[in-house]
């Protein structure tokens, strides 16, 4: 056998969910009377799912309490078969579980693919690159006037994320180690961040996560602050929820439209 | 390429575990070795902890994903990766294992091991020249732990080691638990091993424990060298001298101070073995 086609065996043996032929694993590997081949490969075809569901486990801590250790390997296992890695980090294994959720949701709690749509936030940006925030002076003397030709860059380590059903509540829940109430369906948005090496996440209004994802495409000041015009008092609206951010830590950057699209740009090109 | 043999003397594996004992002080062992991919993201607190750690005692990087073996090409996005945190890092050296473990772009995330045939070394001799080019330095391999072996194979894997090493100019990560294990699992003699491994070309040990599973032993470092490693590490100072080590501690991994006393152990029955023939050699 040709070196590609023995690790294409090897690979089919570890992965397929059927068991394959006694004489294919014979005819390629060799074992001994008291321990043939078939049950020597069966040792990594073994440790190849145990491996990647614990490393599931570590990103979807939450996942595991509500399902348990069972539901979760059996959950892990279906979505492992469709969804291989295909990272030389094994920790990014999770990234289409919370698509793999909502496409297979579970009957009595649709809202875990949004549990696991956070859980893979706040992961994401335990890793995402340092930056520095702007201090908090950074909006004083920013005349009105040049709101238009005025943007944001906004923290790498910062998500807004709109998940269709409440999932912060259901994520507090678990990590109290309370019963967690049923599922609110509706749509509903939480900021995740990293601040130091700690991970946090908020609920937002929703026209606070417009305003957001807005900055975060290059939106200018005057474009950040229309997102609140629904608001009883738009400009106190706008006031403070600039004035979190920028308390936060999630603003790394005043500056010109041109200038954030640039600094976008660059962001993108490193991935 | 000869591997240079560093002073590096006796460390231990850097583990999520002890980070913070690790940020509050200085590391209490002579150096540590790092899994490389865990340190690959830009940002966040494992590659603080390392930077942290790296001004004050020398960092080895040792990878598991490069899957030197496989026949799918090394992915651009693992080497720039790699390269990044080589640069970042300034690491005393850089090491992987002698395996494969991706397919067609999946990854199993296991060091699985090749067939010994001619084919597999011309293909992992040029792969080492790949990655030792794009570094602009030697890569060390390690001899994995293996529960199974393949028809095809022309030659032993020591046999494998050393022309491999001849060929690409790699230095060998020598991994003593590992020779115990495989030779355990497949019969041959692990003193046998040691004698075909040449002696210039080792540029540290790993030393770490495994599970007895009845017809196997598993290479779990879960717990503390046992005896039989001691052993065969007393066995590979006679014949390799001195030779920094590295105490490997990966599942139900104990307080600091109980790795840390496994890499005093591996420094003690250093000095034990080497002092005797190195007074002889100054008198
Ligand atoms: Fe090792």
């Amino acid at each position: 056998m040709t070196l590609a086609e023995t690790q294409a065996l090897f690979h089919e043996i570890l992965t397929s969910a059927e068991p394959v032929a006694a004489e294919r694993i014979e005819a390629c590997f060799a074992g001994t009377p008291d321990h043939p081949a078939s049950e020597r490969v069966a040792i990594y075809a073994n440790m190849y799912l145990w491996r990647l569901v614990d490393a599931l486990r570590e990103t979807f801590p939450q996942l595991v309490r509500y399902l348990g250790d069972e539901r979760f390997a059996a959950l892990a296992e279906d979505y492992l078969r469709r969804n291989p890695s295909d990272h030389h980090d094994v920790g990014q294994v999770g990234r289409r579980l919370a698509a793999f959720l909502r496409e297979h949701p579970d009957p009595e709690r649709p809202d875990l693919a949004d549990l696991a749509e956070l859980e893979w936030a706040r992961h994401q940006v335990f890793f995402a690159p340092p930056a520095e925030p702007v201090g908090p002076d950074a909006f004083a003397g920013l005349d009105p006037a040049s709101f238009s030709r005025t943007g944001l860059v906004l923290s790498p380590a910062l998500r807004v994320l709109v998940l269709d059903h409440a999932a912060a509540p259901l994520w507090r829940s678990l990590e109290d180690g309370e019963p967690p109430d049923a599922p609110s369906p509706g749509a509903s948005a939480v900021a995740v961040w990293r601040g130091g090496f700690d991970v946090f996440h908020t609920p937002l209004a929703l026209d606070e996560a417009i305003a957001l994802e807005g900055a975060a495409s290059g939106d200018s000041l005057a474009t950040i602050c229309a997102a609140f015009t629904g608001r009883e008092d738009p400009a106190a609206a706008a006031h403070a929820a600039l004035g979190s951010w920028l308390a936060e830590g999630w603003i790394t950057a005043v500056a010109q439209p041109r200038d954030v699209l640039a600094a976008l740009d660059r962001r993108v090109a490193r991935r | 390429m000869t591997t240079s043999r560093l002073d590096l003397g006796h460390g231990i594996g850097l583990r999520t575990r002890h980070f913070a004992q690790f940020m509050a002080g200085r590391p209490p062992v002579d150096w540590v070795e790092a899994v490389t991919e865990n340190f690959m993201a830009p940002g966040g607190r494992p590659i603080s902890v390392l930077e942290k750690v790296r001004a004050e005692v020398p960092v080895v990087l040792h990878g598991v994903s490069l899957a030197i073996g496989s026949v799918d090409p090394i992915p651009e996005r693992y080497l720039a990766a790699l390269q990044a945190v080589v640069k970042r890092i300034e690491p005393a050296l850089v090491s992987d294992h002698l395996c494969w473990g991706a397919h067609r772009g999946q990854y199993v995330h296991d060091l699985l091991p090749l067939p010994y045939t001619e084919e597999s070394l011309a293909h992992v001799a040029s792969r080492v020249h790949e990655v030792q080019e794009r570094l602009g330095r030697q890569l060390l391999l390690e001899n994995p732990s293996s529960y199974v072996a393949y028809r095809d194979s022309s030659m032993t894997e020591w046999e494998f080691l050393a022309e491999l090493t001849r060929r690409s100019g790699c230095g060998i990560l020598l991994d003593v638990n590992n020779v115990h294990v495989s030779a355990h699992n497949h019969g041959f003699d692990p003193q046998e091993y040691l004698r075909g491994i040449p002696v210039d070309r080792v540029g540290y040990f790993h030393l770490a424990g495994h599970s007895d599973k009845g017809k196997y032993l598993l290479d779990s470092h879960d717990h503390s060298v046992p005896a039989a490693v001691w052993e065969l590490y007393r066995a590979a100072l006679h014949r390799f001298g001195r030779v920094p080590s590295l105490v490997e501690w990966d599942e139900a991994i104990p307080p600091l101070d109980e790795v840390v006393a496994e890499s005093r152990r591996a420094a003690a029955i250093e000095t034990e073995v080497l002092a005797p023939a190195e007074r002889r050699l100054a008198s």
